[in-house]
């Protein structure tokens, strides 16, 4: 049985193909300002990489994330917190806690050991202390935002960043920057503002281990180690952290297949 | 482009509310017209007195509420903002000060305008933000107000005989500014038969929302957040009473046929909170999903209004106000009635919203969301302004509502 998951958020398009027990394709293309053009796109290459699919080969589609009502190929959209229960849990069956850190979005989740969702807290409206914000900042401190995890390990000092806002902390940073402050330094103040702020989400929805954390920023390690030590916990991280609410959705694809 | 998103309602007698309340506003301008006095009333001022002494009653809060649901919102609030004030202050009251101070640069008003107020009322209960506002607008507008105090009633001493001495004091003194605004004299038999009324529509009120406990529910909020304006603005008036028996008889011949809100109900919801007045329809929407609203944490009688307590009119309400109440005494005694009602409506999840521009409501419903989840009761908290649409992003919002109908239906 060959289902799809795809998940379109608002920084990246993600599509994972399953057949029976297995992941065989997956890919990650940025949304950019046309969502549906980007689940399209997301879509083919994944069947391109399997070199023999096409999409009348897949038996079931499921939509998720912030675009998952525009995707017109799908056959129906489960929203990214069940989705992203339901793939950690798929991945690491111990995961209870699940948090995504997304381009516009923080979700701290909670599932049950079927990898169903139990309980969720999500960030307000604004994208403050999200991807998009770490993005804004690696542009202002001219970094690639792949390297700034790293290069925040490299801190000697500790420097406090007020505002996890991204207007004000883009000001905040160019001033600190001005000051001849060293990047790292910055860098591993704005991944402490950053944990901070998820913190709170976390620490409201209830943290029990096992715990991951998915989505673009788990490829972060100056956050995760920040938040590690927040929480004295040890996050347990998936290969692919990005294409975890993709798989969750091809996984409830899947679901509605057998269900038949 | 003014476009509607009033909620879809499933009761026929909901129906009427819009024309009611049009030929209300149409009336306040006539009074106006004729010279009759009119009050710009904060909420919870008696309008059973004020109908008693032939003074026309405008309910502002009302009207933010209708500015609101005709998506107007934003432009009032950008005009309030102008004028100077912060975006922290209630939604309600920067519109209004907007429509008063920089009308010119708000959109065209609702139902005409509002009446030109004479004086102005406002209720000290449940709200601080009126109280700004009110003495704002009476400095602006430089008209009179008068402050209707209402004592805060502790838990456990609701009936205390010193409170309803001192709401019998503050009611009088209301009595005494309106003969002085109008030069009439107050009548005491005018006002008797205007309270026999008004209780008698309170009394309805609460049977049909007795009657919404059953299985399918049959009137949802969509339709009582609605319903519930003739009881908050005309109260004492004859057609107020006719609406809510027709209200009655309509729900109990549902109940008796069994036709519920949805045909098949899979989980049941209250709404805890000011609605979203500008998109009303996202109460429907977990309609789609066999989910009702069946109940709200506000706008609600708690209880049925005790028995005539004095022949003298103005002493029976004092005597009735302090034992029965429209709002909870303090944040314990709201969640005791949350929860009570959770269990009695057979609630499985309670949406909350959190309007940051109204500081009563909002801090309450932390403590409330806290206890609920507690209890192992699911909620949901969505925070948007009630009448600033400008806070509101219904996508974020969706996939909230969605993500919570996801968990509550894994559960069964």
């Amino acid at each position: 049985m060959i289902v799809a998951g795809i998940d379109v958020g608002s920084s990246t398009s993600k599509a994972v193909i399953l057949e029976d027990q297995k992941i065989i394709s997956y890919s990650i293309v940025p949304t950019g300002a046309e969502s549906a053009g980007s689940a399209q796109k997301a879509m083919n290459e994944t069947l391109q990489k399997t070199a023999r699919l096409s999409l009348a080969d897949i038996r079931w589609i499921v939509a998720t994330g912030y675009g998952r009502v525009i995707v017109d190929f799908a056959n129906e959209t489960v929203t990214e917190l069940s989705c992203h229960a339901r793939g950690a849990h798929w991945l690491l069956p111990s995961i209870r806690t699940v948090l995504d850190m997304g381009g516009q979005d923080c979700k701290a989740i909670r599932c049950d050991n079927k990898g169903k969702l139990l309980n969720f807290v999500m960030n307000d409206k604004c994208a403050a202390g999200t991807g998009r914000f770490l993005e804004v900042m690696a542009r202002v401190m001219e970094l690639p935002l792949e390297d700034i995890g790293e290069l925040s390990l490299q801190a000697k000092e500790e420097i406090r960043i007020n505002s996890t806002c991204a207007v004000f902390g883009k000001s905040e940073v160019a001033s600190l920057i001005r000051l001849g402050r060293e990047k790292q330094d910055i860098l591993s103040g704005l991944h402490t503002a950053i944990s901070n702020r998820v913190f709170t989400l976390l620490r409201k929805v209830g943290v029990e281990p096992d715990f991951t954390i998915t989505g673009g920023i788990a490829k972060n390690i100056g956050v995760v180690r920040r938040l590690e030590e927040k929480l004295g916990l040890k996050a347990i991280l998936t290969v692919e952290p990005q294409i975890v609410g993709a798989l969750g959705a091809a996984l409830f694809a899947r679901d509605r297949v057998s269900n038949q | 482009m003014v476009t509607s998103t009033s909620a879809r309602k499933s009761l026929q007698t909901t129906l009427e509310v819009p024309a009611l309340r049009r030929s209300y506003y149409a009336q306040t301008q006539e009074d106006s017209k004729k010279g009759k006095k009119v009050a710009w009333c904060s909420n919870n001022i008696p309008s059973e007195i004020l109908d008693a002494m032939d003074v026309t009653a405008v309910f502002l809060e009302n009207y933010a509420t209708v500015i609101a649901s005709k998506r107007l919102a934003s432009g009032f609030c950008a005009a309030g903002e102008k004028v100077g004030f912060s975006q922290d202050v209630c939604g309600y009251a920067r519109m209004l000060m907007g429509y008063i101070l920089a009308r010119d640069e708000a959109p065209e008003a609702p139902y005409g305008g509002l009446a030109e107020p004479d004086f102005l009322l406002v209720n000290s209960y449940s709200c601080d933000s009126r109280m700004g506002w009110f003495s704002a607008m009476s400095r602006v507008l430089n008209l009179p107000l008068h402050v209707h105090d209402a004592p805060h009633q502790p838990d456990g001493a609701s009936d205390s005989a010193a409170n309803a001495e001192y709401t019998e004091r503050e009611l009088r003194s209301l009595v005494t500014f309106l003969e002085e605004q109008t030069g009439t004299k107050f009548e005491p038999d005018k006002l008797r038969k205007r309270l026999a009324l008004s209780h008698q529509t309170s009394d309805i009120m609460f049977e049909v929302n007795e009657l919404r406990k059953a299985v399918p529910c049959p009137m949802g909020s969509a339709d009582m957040f609605t319903a519930v304006w003739p009881a908050m603005y005309l109260a004492g008036t004859k057609e107020c009473e006719d609406f809510y028996n027709k209200l009655l008889a309509e729900i109990k011949e549902r109940i008796a046929k069994g036709i519920g809100v949805v045909p098949e109900e899979k989980f049941r919801l209250m709404w805890s909170g000011i609605p979203f007045w500008y998109d009303m329809r996202l109460i429907n929407y977990v309609e789609d999903f066999g989910g009702v609203v069946a109940i709200e944490g506000f706008y609600r009688s708690r209880e049925r209004r005790p028995p005539v307590q004095d022949e003298d009119p103005i002493k029976d309400m004092a005597l009735r106000s302090t034992r029965y109440r429209t709002f909870p005494s303090s944040i314990i005694a709201s969640i005791d009635d949350v929860l009570d009602a959770v269990k009695e409506y057979k609630i499985d999840g309670v949406v909350l919203s959190f309007n940051p521009s109204c500081r009563l409501a909002y801090v309450s419903q932390t403590e409330l969301q806290k206890s609920l989840e507690d209890r192992g009761i699911p909620t949901l908290g969505l925070e948007c302004d009630m009448a600033d649409e400008r806070t509101y992003s219904e996508a974020q919002v969706k996939t909230r509502l969605d993500a919570f109908i996801e968990r509550l239906l894994a559960r069964t």
